[in-house]
C-alpha cells in the first residue's frame, strides 16, 4: 500500500470507530499506533504508549486546561452567575427584550472568567431561563438566547478552547487570549443587536420588563465586583505580562478560590465538587488529547498535512478561497463532532494550510473558535443545545433549535467581519506588554 | 462485584485526583506570590506540579472510562434501536478496554525503564519514577473498571446503563 | 548493488531554520551518494516524532532511525557524557566537538549501550544572558535562572541561585515575565528566540557548553548490507562531527559579535582575577561530576585525563 493509502484507510478506520461510539481518544490514539506501527513495525508504536502520553500530561502548559476549568467552578459555586445577571437585569431588563439582553450581558461577563461555552450555557439555563419565562418570554427565544450566549465562553477569554488551539499550534496562549477580547465583545454587540431587532420587528413578542431604580442599580453593580476584580487580575496579568498563561490560570482559580471562601459561598462539598468536575473534564480532554497526538505520529510518517497543504494550495482558489473551503468543512464537522474533539483532530493538519497561504496564526485561532462556536449550536450535534435541554427539561430539541436560529445567523455575520478586518483581532495582542 | 464497593473505590480514585488538582493549585498561586513578594521559587516546584499534574489526569481517566464519560460522537447511536445501542456500548467498552490495557502494559515499562536510568528531577535530585509510578497505579485501576464496565454491560444492568447515557463534553 | 533500500527517519527538536538541519541535510545526501542510492533519509524537525526529552529512549525503541540527542536533560542517566558540559572546559565549539568525539568514542557504547552513537558533538560556548548586571558568581544569588541542563542547573543551586524550567521557546517569555532573570544560552541562539528583546546583559566568559549525541537504532544498524554498514561506519567519524557542528559553532559565534554591535545591550566584561573566581566556584561540578561517574565502575580521573589530552591534540580546551 502508497502511504497515502495508508493514511486514507487510517482516516476510514477513525471514522468507523467514531460512528460505533468508540471514545474520539480512544479511536484517535489505537488508529494512529496501528498505523505507525503498520509503517514503521509494531514494537516502535507500542513504545510510542510509553514516551508520549506521560510526556503531554506532564507538560506544565497543558495545566491551563484544569487550572482554568476550577477557576469557572468556584466562580459558579460562589454565584456569580446569579450576581451578574442581577446587575445586567436592573440596567436593561425594562427594554424590549430586555432580559435577554440582559442575559447576553450576564454571559459575556461570565466568560470572562469561563474557559467553557457548555459550562456558560448549563450555568445560565438554571439563572437566567425561569426568570424569561416568568416574563412570558418564548420558550424557543429564551432558550436561543442562552445558547447563543453560551458560546462567549470560548470566545471572550479565559477559554480551554482557544488554549488546546495555542497548545497544539504553539502559539502563545496568553496572545490568543488577548485576541478574543475584541471579537468577544463585537459578539456580545451583535447579539444584543439581534435581540433588539428580533423585538422591534416582531410587535408583542418579547416584552419589557419592570424598570428599575437607580438604587437598586448602584446596590447590583456593588456585587459583581468579585467577577470584575478576578477578570482584572488574570486578564490584565497576562497583558501587562506579569504572568504566564499556566500562571494566570492558577491565579485565577486560586483567586475564585480565595473569593469564594471570603463571601462565605463555598461549603467543604462544594470544594470537593468543583474539584471532582474539573478533573473529570479534564480526564475528559487529555484522553482526546493524548490520542490526537498519537494519531499525530501517524500523520507526521504518512506525510499527510504536507500533502493536504499541497493539495489545497494548489486548487488555485486562491488563499481566501481555501480558506472558505475550510470553514465550510468545519461547519461540517460541527454536524457530528464534539468543538473540542473537531480542534484537536483537524488542527494539525489544517495548521500548515493556514501558514502556507500567509494567514495570521493568532487571527486563525480567532475564526477557528467562532467556526466551533456555530458547532455548538447549529442542528443536528449542538452542546449548548443539549446542555440546555438536560436543565431545562420541558421544551424540545427542536424549539431550541428554531430559537438559536437567529443567532446562528448573527455569528456568520461575525465571522464574516473578522475575515474582512483582522486587525480585530491582531491589534491587541500585537500591543501586549 | 458489589456497585456500592465499585462506587466507593471510584469515588475515592477520583477524590485523590481531586486532591492533587488542589495541590497544583495551591503550589501555582504560592509559587507566583513568592516570586513577586521574595523573589524566591520553591525548589522543584515546576517539576512537582508537573508530575502532580500527570497524576491526576490519569487517575481522573479511570473515572472517565469507567462512566463511559468519554467524548463520543452521539450521531449514529442515537438513532439506533436500544438493542443497537447496548451492542455498540459493549463493543466501545471493549475496544476501550484493550487500548486502554496496551497503554497501561507499555507504560509500566516506562515506570521500570525511569527507574533504571536514574531520572532526576533538576533541583532535589528527586525520583521521577516514583510520581510515574503513582500515575500508573490510575491506569491500572483504569484498567480494572473497564474490565467491570464490560461485564455489566453484557449483563445488562438497567441503572448502570443508564449511568452511562450521561451526557458529557469539554468545551 | 543487491543492497535493501532504506529510507532513514532522522528525529530532532530543533526547527528546520536551525543550521543542524543544513548540517544533517548535507550528511544525509553525502551518504546517499556513497551509497549508490540505497541509503536515503527523511528529517523530521521541531519534535515532529517526540519530545527533545525522549529522543534516546525513541532511537532505542525505533520509533526514529536517527536521533539529535541531548543528554543533559536528563541529569542522571549519562554521567560520562556530562563532562562535556563542565563550565569552562571548552573553549569553541569546532575544536571543542573534534576532542569531545574523539574522547567520547572509547565510553559511548557502554554509556549509551542501547544505542549506535554514531557522533557527539557540542554547540559553540554559551554564557549568561540576564536581565540584570551579572559580574561575579555573587551576583548569583537570589537570582532565577533557566539553565540549559542538569549540570548548569546544579552550578545555579551552587551559587544560591534557584532554577526556572522552560523549553527553549518558552524562554523568551519566561524571561519577559520575570518567571526568570537570566538564561544560559548560546549567543546567536538568543537572537533566533528574540531573547535579546528581554534581556540587556551578557557575561563575555565561555562559561559552559552543551554536548550532543547523533545516535543510530541498532537492529537498522544491524539489518544493512556489509557495503551499507561502511557507508555508515565512513560518515560516523570525527571529521564528520567537525562538519556536523562547525556551521552551527560558527553561526553562535557570529552572534557575539552582533550583540557587542547592539546600542541598547551590554557585553559584560570579565577580569582575570574575575574569570579566576568564576572557575573557583564551578570546580565543584567537576567534584559531582567525578562522583556520578565513579558509582557508574568508571574511574574519573582516568575518564578525565583522557578528556584534557583529547583536548590539548585537538586545541579545543580553555
Ligand atoms: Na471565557
Ligand atoms: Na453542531
Amino acid at each position: 500500500m502508497s502511504t497515502d493509502l495508508v493514511a486514507i484507510t487510517g482516516f476510514a478506520t477513525l471514522f468507523g470507530l467514531m460512528m460505533l461510539r468508540v471514545p474520539v481518544g480512544i479511536a484517535m490514539g489505537m488508529v494512529g499506533v496501528c498505523g505507525f506501527g503498520y509503517l514503521n513495525g509494531f514494537t516502535p508504536a507500542l513504545k510510542l504508549l510509553a514516551q508520549s502520553p506521560i510526556r503531554t500530561v506532564t507538560d506544565a502548559n497543558f495545566a491551563v486546561i484544569p487550572l482554568f476549568l476550577l477557576m469557572g467552578a468556584f466562580a459558579s459555586t460562589s454565584g456569580m452567575s446569579r450576581e451578574l445577571f442581577r446587575a445586567a437585569n436592573t440596567f436593561l431588563g425594562h427594554m424590549k427584550g430586555g432580559l435577554g439582553i440582559a442575559t447576553i450581558a450576564a454571559c459575556g461577563g461570565f466568560a470572562a472568567i469561563c474557559g467553557s461555552s457548555v459550562a456558560t450555557a448549563a450555568t445560565f439555563s438554571t439563572v437566567a431561563y425561569p426568570e424569561m419565562r416568568r416574563y412570558a418570554y418564548p420558550e424557543g427565544f429564551a432558550t436561543g438566547v442562552i445558547a447563543a450566549g453560551g458560546t462567549l465562553g470560548i470566545m471572550i477569554p479565559p477559554s480551554t478552547v482557544l488554549a488546546v488551539y495555542g497548545l497544539i499550534t504553539q502559539q502563545d496562549i496568553g496572545r490568543l487570549f488577548i485576541a478574543g477580547i475584541v471579537p468577544g465583545l463585537v459578539a456580545v454587540s451583535l447579539y444584543m443587536a439581534t435581540i433588539t431587532a428580533i423585538g422591534l420587528l416582531r410587535p408583542g413578542f418579547l416584552p419589557a420588563g419592570p424598570r428599575a431604580t437607580w438604587g437598586d442599580r448602584l446596590a447590583a453593580l456593588r456585587d459583581v465586583w468579585a467577577v470584575t476584580l478576578l477578570f482584572a487580575f488574570v486578564i490584565g496579568g497576562l497583558y501587562g505580562g506579569l504572568f504566564t498563561a499556566t500562571e494566570a490560570a492558577g491565579m485565577g482559580a486560586g483567586g475564585a478560590f480565595i473569593i469564594a471562601v471570603l463571601r462565605r459561598k463555598l461549603s467543604w462539598s462544594d470544594f470537593w465538587r468543583c474539584l471532582l468536575e474539573s478533573v473529570r473534564t479534564t480526564a475528559a480532554v487529555f484522553t482526546i488529547l493524548i490520542g490526537a497526538l498519537l494519531f499525530g505520529y501517524f500523520l507526521t510518517i504518512t506525510q499527510t498535512p504536507q500533502r493536504v497543504t499541497e493539495l489545497l494550495t494548489g486548487t488555485g482558489l486562491g488563499p481566501y478561497g481555501v480558506l472558505v473551503l475550510i470553514l465550510l468543512m468545519y461547519l461540517v464537522l460541527g454536524c457530528v463532532m464534539d468543538a473540542m474533539a473537531m480542534i484537536i483532530l483537524t488542527v494539525p493538519i489544517i495548521f500548515p494550510v493556514i501558514q502556507a497561504l500567509g494567514f495570521d496564526p493568532i487571527w486563525f485561532g480567532i475564526i477557528i473558535v467562532m467556526t466551533v462556536e456555530l458547532g455548538l449550536i447549529h442542528p443536528p450535534v449542538g452542546m449548548n443545545v443539549f446542555v440546555i435541554k438536560s436543565v431545562v427539561k420541558d421544551v424540545k430539541i427542536s424549539t431550541i433549535f428554531y430559537g438559536v436560529l437567529p443567532f446562528v445567523v448573527t455569528d456568520i455575520v461575525r465571522l464574516a467581519i473578522l475575515i474582512l478586518f483582522p486587525t480585530l483581532a491582531t491589534f491587541l495582542p500585537t500591543h501586549m506588554g | 462485584m458489589e456497585s456500592s464497593v465499585i462506587d466507593r473505590v471510584i469515588h475515592g480514585i477520583e477524590l485523590t485526583a481531586a486532591g492533587f488538582l488542589a495541590a497544583v493549585t495551591a503550589l501555582m498561586f504560592v509559587s507566583v506570590f513568592l516570586r513577586y513578594l521574595f523573589a524566591w521559587s520553591i525548589p522543584d516546584s515546576y517539576d512537582l506540579s508537573c508530575l502532580m499534574l500527570g497524576i491526576l489526569i490519569f487517575w481522573g481517566m479511570a473515572g472517565a472510562g469507567y462512566r463511559g464519560e468519554h467524548i463520543t460522537v452521539d450521531l449514529l447511536w442515537s438513532v439506533c434501536a436500544p438493542r443497537v445501542q447496548e451492542a455498540m456500548d459493549l463493543f466501545a467498552a471493549l475496544v476501550t478496554l484493550v487500548a486502554m490495557a496496551a497503554f497501561a502494559w507499555m507504560m509500566g515499562n516506562k515506570v521500570l525503564g525511569t527507574l533504571r536510568d536514574n531520572v532526576l528531577t533538576y533541583d532535589t535530585q528527586m525520583p521521577v519514577w516514583v510520581f510515574y509510578a503513582v500515575a500508573w497505579v490510575g491506569l491500572a485501576a483504569s484498567v480494572l473498571l473497564l474490565v467491570v464496565r464490560a461485564v455489566r454491560l453484557v449483563l445488562r444492568s438497567d441503572a448502570f446503563a443508564r449511568l452511562s447515557h450521561h451526557l458529557t463534553t469539554a468545551e | 548493488a543487491q543492497d535493501k533500500p532504506v529510507n532513514l527517519k532522522m528525529s530532532t527538536w530543533v526547527p528546520p531554520t536551525h543550521p543542524l538541519q543544513a548540517s544533517i541535510q548535507a550528511w544525509i545526501n553525502d551518504i546517499t551518494k556513497e551509497s549508490k542510492g540505497t541509503i536515503t533519509g527523511t528529517i523530521y524537525p521541531a519534535e515532529q516524532l517526540g519530545k527533545a526529552f525522549d529522543h534516546y529512549d525513541m532511537v532505542r525503541d525505533g520509533i526514529a532511525d536517527f536521533a539529535y540527542i541531548s543528554p543533559g536533560y536528563q541529569p542522571g542517566r549519562f554521567p560520562i557524557i556530562a563532562a562535556g558540559q563542565i563550565p569552562f572546559t571548552f573553549a569553541d565549539g569546532t575544536a571543542g566537538t573534534a576532542a569531545l568525539d574523539a574522547w567520547y568514542r572509547k565510553y559511548a557504547a557502554r554509556e549509551m549501550k542501547d544505542v549506535k552513537v554514531c557522533m557527539s558533538f557540542l554547540h559553540d560556548p554559551g554564557t549568561l544572558h540576564s536581565r540584570k548586571k551579572i559580574v561575579v558568581p555573587e551576583d548569583m544569588k537570589g537570582l532565577k535562572v533557566r539553565p540549559a541542563h542538569g549540570t548548569m542547573g546544579e552550578f545555579v543551586t551552587l551559587l544560591g541561585g534557584t532554577n526556572v524550567k522552560a523549553s527553549a521557546p518558552e524562554a523568551r517569555d519566561i524571561l519577559e515575565r520575570g518567571v526568570a532573570d537570566a538564561i544560559s544560552f548560546p549567543w546567536q541562539s538568543v537572537i533566533l528566540f528574540g531573547i535579546d528583546k528581554v534581556v540587556k546583559y551578557h557575561l563575555d566568559v565561555p562559561l559552559y557548553s552543551t554536548s550532543y549525541v547523533w545516535a543510530m537504532n541498532k537492529d537498522v544498524y544491524d539489518g544493512m548490507s556489509v557495503a551499507q554498514k561502511k557507508v555508515i561506519d565512513d560518515h560516523c567519524t570525527t571529521d564528520w562531527a567537525v562538519k556536523f557542528a562547525g556551521p552551527w559553532a560558527d553561526f553562535e559565534a557570529g552572534g557575539r559579535a552582533k550583540m557587542r554591535a547592539m546600542p541598547d545591550h551590554e557585553v559584560v566584561p570579565v577580569t582575570p582575577d574575575q574569570l579566576a573566581q568564576w572557575k573557583k566556584a564551578a570546580a565543584p561540578l567537576q567534584k559531582n561530576w567525578a562522583d556520578a561517574v565513579r558509582k557508574t565502575g568508571a574511574n574519573p580521573d582516568t575518564v578525565w585525563a583522557e578528556l584534557q589530552a583529547s583536548l590539548t591534540r585537538y586545541k579545543g580546551g580553555l
